[in-house]
């Protein structure tokens, strides 16, 4: 790695700047603290931070070790019975388009205690897990899987012995992602939540004061706490990789095509799929038993949008919303994937420049927006900019991560055929990586649509005060509780259709191109 | 080692069990939702717990505190607390729209803390000078802000409302002209940003409301009056000594209900003392006077809401 002085050095000018930005307050009027500012503080504030720092471990370590038990298990499930995989298909694409805003007051009303803040960092940790989880099981080494077979091992000794073996760095890897997100989760519903400990807490308590270098101070350690938690698993990960890594390429031919099943079977599991997160919603509820005014079914919220005498009022509010949003919501995903896209490339073209802004990229997915709102709203105003800007923090780094894995994975004999008659960088690029990185761009989409649409609520509910962000806060105001889950189960819904949407559209393009869908 | 029970012993154990908590418990438990998280704003409470107040009265209170994701109302629905602190359109709505069975029992607050608060050198100090202006204003309190400008004969859309998340900067870099908070509260921040603050109360200009009322569910009245009834006249005991000098109380919290809320003690004794003249009542604390139910009724009716004097319950006052 003979580019690793100039990614340092880079770094360093990036953080001179911001030191010397800070302290002429030359950004916003002084509200972006200097580096120096910010430690100074830190040490300052250092008696309040251990209780609240605890409290977070905590909530985001128990949500952490339940979220990937029932994440592993059900990963194992769906590998031994592709029917549960399609069944639970629809539960597990709403787990992961759920809106942490709008989930966090709703766990709020129907649960208690510490409760809340494990089961937002739990549902953050879910899908990741389990995703990680399958992919590893059902990537292993056939040939080790027949050694087993042929020494008279079932099926059960395969997934033991070979599959489980195998799989393990690929849910290391996935824990790598999900601790930063059980964090995350946590701070959120500690926020909100009310409770005395918990970095969250101490944010909300601290908004009050108009102290940027404060409120930096708790978003640099919940990046700290995310980014070492990240680390961790990444090492660990990488191990166990070449532990269990095969030698020799495995020329076993790939398992046959599924053998197809009627119509009818078909359908039913589709139409099961769809229904199973309603019963899961109605059951979690009624096991819960919380009171019918707060908790509504999802027959309590088609009463409440179609069936009753203010339903016509209750849509109007909530279409209008809708309208609001949507339109920059799309606006917001295309901007995010072109930056992500951008950045990728560029991460091929001026890898230097792109290895030093990856810090700061970091910085942005684990800094509370809520901290940054002062910030945003005196750079930018509290238009379409800061709607777009918010959305871009908020989705371009999973889909960077995904698109510059595609760009990596392109064979190095297919690069080597345009620049072996001479062509330069970029011609190579758009001749041979990009069309080979389509399916990466794809995935990259699927994943970005729900959070576009997260982006887009959270600056509505932070700065703009439009749209849906703000009638889910509005209707908090109002005690309206039909509303709050109108707006929750609208968004779920609507970020499950537009994932779909995309994925039917990807099979279609990635057929015609001759390649095989990632899912 | 194993433990063994055998099925004799386990049913002499499972009868001991419901007696258990009677006699840990030093006496009835009560749980109490406040309204937002630990400051000034619940002193009272905390000398009467600190005092032992509520266990002369014979009550274990259970206090919780509260954010902006708990909505007190529901708190008291769900059956997590007896009784809590709310706002009182947002209360009243929720028993005439949502058919909720409240009723309020007192008020914290005779005069709501809540007000337009702006910088001394671009001053907001009447509803007419928000005319062109942008105010930032937490989203549950727009109605509020909405209905006070109403009554003051001012066209709603010639106000630039957008949302606050609590954080003043704004005001103080003069990206807003102005933010809807606590009066007693934020001044303290914007003069230690090196800025003069100052503030009209929405209650000054027709929007008279009480706040932090005291509410609790009917069925929690019938089955718990004694109880309530004792809680109340615990609590005036320690909000009476609280506020008798404010600058005593909040430092002897510094280590424990204000431990790591985040603010400075100077804050506290700040807040508590501005918000004495809204609290103090000669009628005692909590009182609700006829002539202020009525305000409340008649502001409430400019909102839409309908309001009505049974929803107040003033019996308990005078059990005190």
């Amino acid at each position: 790695m003979e580019a690793k002085p100039h990614t340092l050095r880079n770094l360093a000018i990036l953080l001179a700047l911001w030191e010397v930005g800070g302290r002429l307050r030359l950004i916003a009027g002084g509200a972006l603290p200097s580096l120096s500012a910010i430690f100074v503080k830190l040490w300052a504030d250092r008696a309040d931070y251990p209780n609240h720092v605890w409290a977070t471990l905590e909530a985001s370590g128990l949500g952490f070790v339940i979220g990937n038990v029932v994440a592993i298990l059900a990963g194992i499930l769906f590998v031994l019975s592709p029917r549960a995989l399609r069944l639970a298909r629809g539960f597990n694409i709403a787990i992961f388009a759920l809106p942490p805003i709008v989930i966090a007051p709703i766990l709020a009303l129907v649960l208690q205690g510490m409760t809340p803040r494990v089961t937002l960092a739990a549902i953050g940790v879910y899908f990741v897990t389990m995703s990680a989880t399958v992919v590893g099981l059902s990537q292993y080494d056939r040939r080790a899987a027949d050694v087993v077979l042929a020494y008279g091992g079932g099926p059960g000794k395969v997934l033991r012995l070979v599959q489980m073996r195998g799989a393990v760095p690929a849910i290391l890897s996935g824990f790598r992602v999900a601790a930063p997100n059980a964090v995350l989760g946590a701070i959120l519903a500690e926020f909100g939540g009310g409770g005395r400990w918990g970095l969250g807490a101490y944010l909300l308590g601290s908004l009050g004061r108009a102290d940027p270098p404060r409120l930096w101070g708790i978003g640099l350690v919940a990046t700290a706490i995310a980014g070492l938690s990240y680390a961790v698993f990444a090492t660990l990960s990488v191990r166990m990789l070449g532990a269990s890594r095969a030698i020799t390429l495995n020329p076993a031919p790939p398992a046959g095509p599924p053998v197809a099943e009627p119509l009818a079977l078909r359908l039913a599991t589709a139409a099961a799929s769809v229904a199973l997160p309603f019963v899961i919603w109605w059951g979690v509820l009624k096991l819960l038993s919380a009171p019918e005014m707060i908790a509504k079914t999802p027959w309590a919220v088609v009463t409440y949008l179609f069936l009753s005498d203010a339903s016509p009022l209750a849509r109007e509010k909530l279409f209008s919303a809708l309208s609001e949003t949507l339109p920059i919501t799309g606006i917001g995903l295309i901007s995010g994937l072109a930056f992500a896209f951008v950045l990728a490339v560029s991460g091929r073209l001026f890898p230097n420049l792109t290895r030093a802004f990856l810090p700061v990229a970091l910085v942005t997915q684990t800094m509370p927006l809520v901290a940054l709102t002062p910030l945003l709203v005196l750079m930018l105003g509290r238009g379409t900019g800061l709607t777009l800007w918010v959305t871009i923090s908020v989705t371009f780094f999973p889909a960077y991560v995904m698109l510059a894995q595609g760009l990596a994975q392109v064979p190095q004999s297919a690069m080597d055929l345009p620049r072996a008659y001479g062509a330069s960088a970029w011609r190579e690029l758009r001749l041979v990586s990009i069309p080979a990185s389509m399916p990466w761009l794809f995935a990259a989409t699927r994943l970005t649509v729900p959070r576009a649409l997260l982006g887009v609520m959270i600056a509505e509910w932070l700065a703009t005060g439009k749209g849906l962000g703000n009638l889910l806060n509005q209707s908090r105001g109002y005690l309206d509780f039909g509303m709050i889950w109108s707006v929750a189960a609208t968004t779920v819904i609507l970020s499950v259709i537009f994932y779909q949407v995309v994925l039917m559209f990807e099979r279609r393009v990635l057929v015609r191109m001759g390649m095989t869908p990632s899912e | 080692m194993r433990l063994t029970l055998n099925r004799r012993s386990f049913l002499t154990a499972a009868a001991a069990l419901p007696l258990m908590p009677r006699m840990a418990a030093a006496g009835t438990p009560l749980n109490f939702q406040a309204s937002w998280l630990n400051d000034a704003e619940f002193s009272g409470y905390y000398v009467a717990m600190d005092q032992g107040y509520y266990k002369a009265e014979g009550l274990d209170v259970a206090y919780a505190a509260g954010g902006p994701d708990v909505i007190p109302e529901s708190t008291l629905i769900a059956g997590k607390a007896d009784l809590t602190l709310t706002t009182p359109d947002t209360t009243i709505q929720a028993i005439t729209i949502q058919g909720a069975k409240f009723k309020i029992i007192g008020t914290q607050y005779q005069k709501n803390p809540v007000g337009i608060v702006s910088l001394a050198k671009n001053p907001l100090k009447t509803p007419a000078d928000l005319v062109g202006k942008t105010i930032a204003v937490p989203p549950v309190n727009t109605i509020s802000v909405q209905a006070m400008l109403k009554m003051n004969n001012i066209d709603v859309t010639k106000v630039n409302i957008v949302p606050y998340e609590y954080d003043p900067t704004p005001l103080i870099k003069g990206e807003v002209d102005g933010t809807l908070d606590f009066v007693t509260n934020v001044p303290y921040s914007i003069k230690l940003a090196g800025e003069e603050a100052t503030s009209f109360l929405l209650y000054d200009f027709g929007y008279t409301l009480f706040n932090d009322t005291v509410v609790v569910t009917e069925d929690t009245l019938k089955a718990k009056r004694k109880e309530l009834v004792a809680w109340l006249r615990a609590s005036r005991k320690g909000w009476t000594e609280n506020l008798a000098d404010p600058t005593i109380w909040p430092p002897k919290w510094k280590d424990t209900y204000f431990a790591g809320n985040g603010r400075e003690i100077d804050n506290e004794v700040f807040y508590n003392t501005a918000q004495k003249p809204l609290i103090d009542s000669d009628k005692g604390i909590f009182s609700m006077s006829e002539e202020a139910i009525a305000a409340n009724i008649a502001a409430l009716s400019a909102v839409g809401i309908a309001a009505t004097r049974d929803m107040f319950d003033t019996t308990l006052l005078e059990e005190i």
